[in-house]
């Protein structure tokens, strides 16, 4: 078969493979970046009790491959499975899609925590303080002061993290879970033909440019105050 | 529950030491290879002919948009293949052979390695001060003696601590060749739970043993960062 | 080689012209230093006085010209430099202290002095190690061989930069605006460093802003405006009665 031939007889089974691959990689990354700013705040503004079992946790999950991680998820829940089936916790934890979310979940939310907490310490002191002494609650501060900034400093980071997800989400296929790479591995093992490969490398990269495409384009937005105007001559 | 863990016939002990020392050899083996291949793409991306130039900087953008193990199953299943239809070229009787996952291994973490090292050299490169480049000019050095005596002293200085991140990454995607067979710290832990039936007391302790080494790299990695940059921040 | 007049210049520059793009920022500047010369180039910024200097020793190629050290001669047409020595062979002659300082961080005072002794003059360690620390005691600075850049004050850092270009024993010393990047206070110990050496007879090239250095320690002095040389002399009858309009701001405004 040539390589247009294997893409015209597979594509759908590709295709439902790309839909997994953004699922997980966009469900994964969407938890994360519920709970890590939270983590974030007690990271750099919590008391040392607080902030040790986090810097654990991340210093663990950012010292252990994913796979191994994604392995003592999914095969090590075996080892209780009577205690997960009183729990009514075993459907959960046998659906090998749950487990691999729950991996990239754990995985990302200690990156974007590390990311967050450099974010939010790059905030500028004084607009707190100006936040304050206006008056600001706390809440308030940190809603119309610190994360604004905060996200607008980590926003590039964000992306090689969502990027790096989106990479690790192929080790989800080792797992039996179909996404690009599950597919690209089960076409493979049928047909020996190896353009496969290269049509799966073209998926990944097609999703990371129109991704970094996008980001870019927020990014933008989140700097228009710090963005040179080029236009305000044209205007004028 | 020690005696899982003990040396000889009845605990894995020994088992998993030795898939720990085939992770090392392999991570060990792919340092060099990688660096070498940084530094060719680092170079070639900078190059002043356009054509080098573009091969540089296709090569990081594309490995560097890939997940690692579809680089690992391109290079040993393609290698594979390609290694197959030479031997069958050569000699048409010869049995097919398979491609050394070790071997694919290497050339796959170094590929990737080299990817992200190039951005690193490049980055490390442009923070050069020009003016202490000037200054071996202006003392009769060669272009030669200038790279090897200045440029490239300073070069590590700024690329260790990227260097680093990538070892330690690179120390984890070890685990990756676990999946074509090469029998690592990983898959010795695979064969360990296949027998025990006690899945989660041995990925935990993999995953122990990586932690481990990624701490112990980072804490070699600091105390080499400080030496690099010795006297160059004032007292 | 030339056979030479002993009394000639050791270094001289036939109308240097250097143009980035468009621009000429060079516009035929002549000059020739003899031995024992301490020769300072005025100017306001962007008069090209920096440049000139960088010409000298080729870190900037000029677009035409020619520079003739020692007898040999490099002869520049269209940006296209001619040699009958490599170009290292010329730069260790000419030792150069520049503005930055720039020491190399990576070396200690000691290492920096002795690198071009070893990898340039292809001296041995022993030798190169004693020669430098000649040259460091000279610029007051023994207590700090083992030092790196980093831990030394600005004025501190110039004196081993200066170190190091007369370790290498260069037939002229080039300075690029040796006190610019200094704080006030540290001026004054590097300007009585490049005055001892002005006493010993050293030939130097010395741009700069120091008044009183052009003044007291010059043997000549060359004001350059846009590119071109307007005035030189002798300190002494350029700064009594200066002839342009120009160089009598120059000093006003100093």
């Amino acid at each position: 078969m040539n390589p247009i031939e294997i893409m015209v007889s597979y594509w759908p089974r590709m295709l439902d493979g790309t839909l997994m691959t953004l699922k997980l990689t966009i469900l994964g990354a969407l938890i994360a970046g519920a709970i890590s700013p939270w983590l974030a705040l007690v990271r750099s503004h919590g008391s040392l009790i607080a902030q040790t079992p986090i810097r654990i946790y991340v210093s663990f999950v950012r010292g252990t491959p994913i796979l191994a991680q994604l392995f003592l998820v999914f095969y090590g829940s075996g080892q209780f499975r009577p205690e997960l089936m009183e729990l009514g916790l075993w459907n959960f934890f046998r659906d090998p899609f749950n487990c691999a979310i729950l991996v990239f979940v754990l995985n990302s939310t200690a990156y974007q925590t590390e990311i967050m907490r450099g974010g939010i310490q790059g905030v500028n002191l004084g607009e707190i303080e100006a936040a304050k002494a206006i008056g600001m609650t706390r809440m308030t501060i940190l809603r119309r002061v610190i994360f604004p900034h905060a996200y607008r400093i980590a926003w590039p980071a964000l992306s090689n993290e969502i990027i790096l997800l989106m990479k690790a989400s192929a080790l989800a296929s080792v797992v039996t879970v179909f996404d690009i790479m599950g597919r690209t591995r089960q076409i493979f093992s049928k047909t020996f033909d190896f353009s496969i490969y290269l049509w799966a490398a073209l998926i990944y990269l097609a999703i990371t440019s129109l991704f970094v495409f996008g980001w870019h384009r927020i990014e933008r937005r989140l700097n228009r105050h710090i963005l040179p105007r080029n236009n305000a001559n044209a205007v004028s | 529950m020690l005696e899982l863990f003990s040396y000889g016939d009845t605990g894995w002990g020994d088992e998993i030491l030795m898939g720990l020392a085939t992770t090392m050899k392999l991570a060990v083996a792919t340092l060099p290879v990688g660096m070498i291949i940084g530094f060719l793409i680092a170079f070639a991306a900078m190059s002043g002919i356009r054509a080098v130039r573009y091969v540089g900087v296709g090569y990081t953008t594309i490995m560097r948009g890939l997940p690692e193990i579809l680089t690992l199953f391109v290079v040993y299943n393609g290698a594979g293949l390609l290694l197959n239809s030479l031997i069958k070229w050569w000699n048409p009787e010869a049995e097919g052979t398979d491609f050394s996952p070790f071997l694919a291994g290497v050339i796959a973490l170094a590929m990737v390695f080299g990817a992200f090292a190039a951005e690193v050299i490049r980055g490390a490169y442009n923070s050069l001060d020009k003016g202490q480049i000037e200054a071996a000019a202006a003392v009769g050095m060669t272009p030669q003696q200038t790279f090897w005596r200045i440029k490239l002293p300073q070069l590590w200085r700024f690329a260790l601590p990227g260097i680093g991140n990538l070892w330690i990454n690179m120390l984890k995607d070890t685990a990756l060749v676990s999946v074509i067979a090469l029998d690592d710290l990983m898959r010795m832990t695979k064969v360990a739970v296949g027998v025990t039936k006690q899945p989660f007391t041995f990925y935990l302790v993999a995953c122990l043993i990586y932690w481990v080494l990624c701490v112990l790299s980072e804490m070699i990695l600091s105390r080499m960062e400080r030496h690099a940059n010795r006297g160059v921040r004032r007292a | 080689m030339i056979p030479m007049d002993p009394s000639g210049p050791i270094l001289s520059a036939i109308d240097i012209r250097k143009s980035f793009g468009d621009v000429e920022v060079l516009k035929g500047i002549s000059l020739d230093a003899k031995k024992h010369d301490v020769i300072s180039i005025l100017g306001a910024s962007g008069s090209g006085k920096s440049t000139f200097l960088r010409c000298l020793n080729f870190l900037e190629t000029p677009t035409s010209g020619k520079v003739i050290i020692h007898g040999d001669e490099i002869n520049v047409q269209n940006g296209q430099p001619k040699m009958s020595v490599p170009i290292e062979d010329i730069r260790k002659r000419l030792g150069m202290v520049f503005q930055q300082f720039n020491l190399w961080t990576h070396r200690t005072v000691l290492e920096n002095v002795m690198e071009g002794l070893i990898h340039v003059r292809k001296k041995s360690r022993g030798e190169a190690r004693s020669i430098a620390e000649n040259y460091i005691e000279r610029v007051g600075l023994s207590q700090r061989v083992d030092a790196y850049p980093g831990h030394l004050s600005g004025g501190q850092q110039q004196r081993v930069a200066i170190a190091r270009a007369l370790a290498m024993e260069p037939d002229a010393i080039l300075f690029d605006e040796p006190t610019s990047a200094l704080d006030p206070e540290l001026v004054g110990e590097v300007l009585k460093v490049m005055q001892s050496l002005a006493e010993e007879g050293r030939t130097m090239i010395v741009v700069t802003h120091e008044m009183a250095f052009a003044r007291e320690v010059s043997s000549e002095v060359v004001f350059l405006h846009q590119g071109k040389v307007l005035e030189k002399g002798t300190p002494d009858e350029m700064f009594a009665t200066p002839k342009s309009e120009e160089f009598k701001r120059f000093i006003a405004s100093m």
